[in-house]
């Protein structure tokens, strides 16, 4: 099941909110488990026996298998059921990802595999204490706002609100507010505007012009942030309401100056995770730069592995990467220093604005000689079949105010007007009407734009 | 009053809620879940196989007239199309042959039965207007003919909206001609019309046709000079078919069999690109698309030159004398 569904917006949320206000505070983790499940059963019936599993054996196994650090030969020992831990978990991950691919992936499995390593290795370092309660640690890890694409959550974040948290009528209202702004982000921008992408796939990439091939490309780059941004929002909003405090995964990435401060705004509890548990532990960058550059390569190899299996994602990862690497090699030079005042402040953001599209087109298309051709047509060295030339102008006139809008929401703008308004009267009655408009829009269209789009 | 103040827009959200779903979704989101927890309810109670009980009597219909049109519906209208068919045509009964399969056969067979298809180059289509859905504006944006033909094509198009929708644009002027106001003003020789895949989702294959026949009438009407091809709907991939929605070739073939019927040879003629872009198991070869419904332009092609090659020379054609 997805947020942004008329099944969860109208049946699933209102009857789950119901229960869990009913339930007494000591029940609530129960309440939201079971509720957690059959969220996910909804969506994954076929999965749910797995993802019970995986939960179970993980608690089992570090709550009786790590000692603690006093016993003797603890030390070894603990590494050696780490490392099987590791390894059984990601073996699990790559079967999937890698072998029986055909059914599809089991739905979250990347998101709550890593949240359990991290729990793991926290545990193992003795960051953080064990877990002692099966419930607790279900929940860590199944909570719905966040089991099927995250945040990635450290188990220290939410310890303390797992044992206690505050559920009332403030954290509900401003939860609903927040997730309606997700909402609308996913509804109102991400679907709408990926409509142009999905038309450009629809001519067939060799018969699009190339400012048309750069509009699809800036139309994706759009179409990625808002949906995902938007699905943070919302699992943000949810944790609000039923009382948990989640990170914050986006912070205007596309106000970024280099990738390296893009990928440090963008999916920022994956890039936290291997920070902590790739790229630190391996040295990091203090161990010179022929290291460094190994490390990030490392670190983006894995990014790659991570999002997807097909060739197209390393090419996606080990571009930022060589990106990265030349932005610190121009950042030693000193280069970059000139950017720093007057007008030629916006240098580095024109930079970003496009290399980035460029890096997702690698993203969005995962068949290599397709992904070719695009790259072809944008840079207008691949031969084009039956091109109309004048195909831009056509998306230009149907979607520039989706672009407008698409601009501004990637500015602070948005944020500090709902900080500002999210509390007067105008303010909640926008956001209200905002809210229905999007159950509108769904209603119309289906839950996929594309399937049930006009012929 | 604290709390009201702090859960007002829980509050508003929720009376908003209750306004959109009695003005604009009339409950039904909720009729779907209720039954099913009526039925489960009358199996728990009165067991499996037992009487339907008032509740579900009751209930089913609503929840049919909501959601299951589409499905429920087509294969009702497949048994039914021929006799929709011949009802129409009383309204014009000027043509003996026209409409009527029945007697098509018997007095225009030696004359009008086998078309004659010539094949013709691009300016063949200057007095040419295609009318359509998105696949016609497909054919618009990459065929190479927007410089040659007239296009009153546009994305949804459908037969029961086809005269209405301001669709024309006309230079200098803001407000845009519905095809009715702009087949009126323009004269043509030949139509090219496809629509029918948008209607699919609602009615049957019979009512369909019944409001097809009347646009083929009204067209023809219109447009005294024209010949008109009508055009089966092309057809969408078996992947797409099987998805489970109200698009499958199997309705697609049931209204383009009930199309075929209106062709008189004489001045309305059927044409069936399908088997151009069609693979072995009677859908659009996956190779020629991404959604699997539209062609990618380079493939639009294959339609236009199926088209060249069964073009029916009109008078003008027949004067300029066959070269």
């Amino acid at each position: 099941m997805i947020f942004s569904s008329i099944e969860f917006l109208l049946c699933f949320l209102p009857a789950f909110l119901l229960l869990y206000a009913l339930t007494p505070a000591r029940l609530k983790n129960l309440t939201l488990l079971v509720g957690s499940l059959v969220f996910y059963a909804l969506g994954e019936p076929a999965y749910l026996a797995l993802l019970g599993g995986s939960v179970a054996v993980n608690f089992l196994l570090c709550r009786f298998c790590l000692r603690e650090p006093a016993q003797g030969n603890a030390l070894a020992w603990n590494r050696g059921v780490l490392a099987a831990a590791l390894a059984g978990n990601l073996a699990v991950l790559a079967a999937f990802k890698y072998g029986v691919q055909e059914n599809g992936l089991p739905l979250g499995i990347s998101f709550y595999t890593f949240q359990i390593l991290a729990y793991w290795i926290d545990v193992y370092r003795g960051e953080e204490k064990k877990e002692t309660s099966l419930l607790r640690f279900a929940a860590y890890i199944v909570m719905f706002p966040q089991l099927i694409s995250g945040p990635i959550l450290l188990y220290g974040e939410v310890r303390r609100q797992l044992h206690r948290r505050r559920f009332g009528l403030t954290g509900l209202n401003e939860g609903l507010k927040v997730f309606t702004m997700g909402l609308a982000s996913k509804v109102l921008l991400a679907d709408r505007i990926g409509l142009l992408w999905q038309e450009v796939q629809v001519t067939g990439f060799e018969s699009i012009s190339t400012p048309l091939a750069w509009m699809g490309a800036v139309a994706y780059s759009l179409k990625i942030y808002f949906d995902f941004y938007g699905y943070s929002l919302m699992a943000i909003g949810l944790g609000k309401m039923i009382g948990f405090e989640l990170p914050e995964n986006f912070q205007e990435p596309y106000m970024a100056g280099s990738v390296r401060d893009f990928y440090r705004r963008w999916h920022m509890t994956l890039g936290r995770f291997f920070r902590r548990y790739v790229y630190i532990p391996l040295g990091g960058s203090r161990k010179g730069e022929l290291r460094t550059v190994a490390n990030l390569l490392a670190v983006w190899v894995l990014t790659s592995l991570w999002h997807g299996t097909t060739a197209n994602f390393l090419i996606w990862g080990l571009f930022l990467c060589v990106l990265i690497i030349l932005e610190r090699q121009v950042k030693a030079l000193g280069i970059s220093r000139l950017f720093r005042h007057g007008f030629l402040r916006v240098v580095p953001h024109l930079y970003l604005w496009a290399v980035i599209p460029l890096t997702w087109v690698c993203f969005a298309v995962s068949d290599v000689s397709q992904l070719h051709l695009y790259l072809g047509r944008m840079f207008g060295v691949t031969e084009g079949i039956q091109v109309n030339p004048m195909d831009w102008r056509k998306a230009l006139e149907t979607y520039w105010y989706l672009f407008g809008m698409g601009f501004i929401a990637c500015t602070p703008v948005v944020r500090k007007l709902f900080g500002k308004w999210k509390g007067r009267a105008a303010g909640i009655v926008f956001l209200a009407v905002l809210f229905w408009v999007c159950v509108w829009r769904l209603q119309v269209e289906g839950q996929n734009p594309f399937l049930y789009f006009d012929f | 009053m604290k709390w009201l103040k702090k859960s007002a827009y829980l509050l508003l959200v929720a009376g908003l809620g209750v306004l959109y779903l009695t003005t604009v979704d009339h409950w039904k989101i909720y009729a779907g879940p209720i039954q099913r927890l009526k039925q489960y309810y009358e199996q728990a109670v009165y067991g499996t196989q037992t009487f339907p009980g008032p509740f579900l009597s009751q209930g089913e219909p609503e929840w049919d007239a909501g959601m299951g049109e589409g499905e429920k519906n087509v294969p009702d209208g497949s048994a039914e199309g021929g006799a929709g068919l011949t009802g129409s045509e009383e309204t014009k009964g000027m043509s003996p042959s026209k409409g009527d399969p029945g007697q098509a056969g018997k007095e225009g067979e030696e004359a009008f039965s086998q078309p004659v298809y010539t094949t013709v180059e691009d300016d063949y289509f200057a007095d040419a207007v295609f009318i359509g859905d998105s696949r016609t504006v497909g054919m618009y944006e990459y065929g190479g003919l927007e410089e040659i033909s007239t296009f009153y094509a546009s994305t949804g198009l459908t037969v029961y909206k086809l005269f209405d929708s301001p669709i024309v644009e006309v230079p200098g002027q803001r407000q845009k001609l519905t095809v009715e106001e702009a087949l009126a003003q323009n004269s043509f020789h030949k139509i090219y019309l496809m629509v029918g895949i948008n209607e699919m989702g609602t009615g049957t294959v019979e009512s369909f046709a019944e409001t097809y026949k009347e646009v083929v009438d009204h067209l023809l009407e219109l447009q005294p000079e024209a010949i008109l091809y009508i055009q089966g709907i092309l057809k969408v991939t078996t992947e797409r078919s099987q998805q489970g929605d109200y698009i499958t070739n199997q309705g697609i073939e049931e209204r383009n069999q009930a199309i075929a019927q209106m062709a008189d040879n004489r001045r309305v003629f059927y044409l069936d690109a399908n088997p151009e872009i069609c693979d072995d198991t009677g859908g659009m070869d996956p190779s020629y698309t991404f959604d699997g419904v539209h062609l990618k332009a380079q493939y639009i092609e294959l339609w236009k030159n199926f088209l060249k090659t069964h073009a029916v020379l009109g008078g003008e054609e027949m004067e300029a004398g066959i070269l």
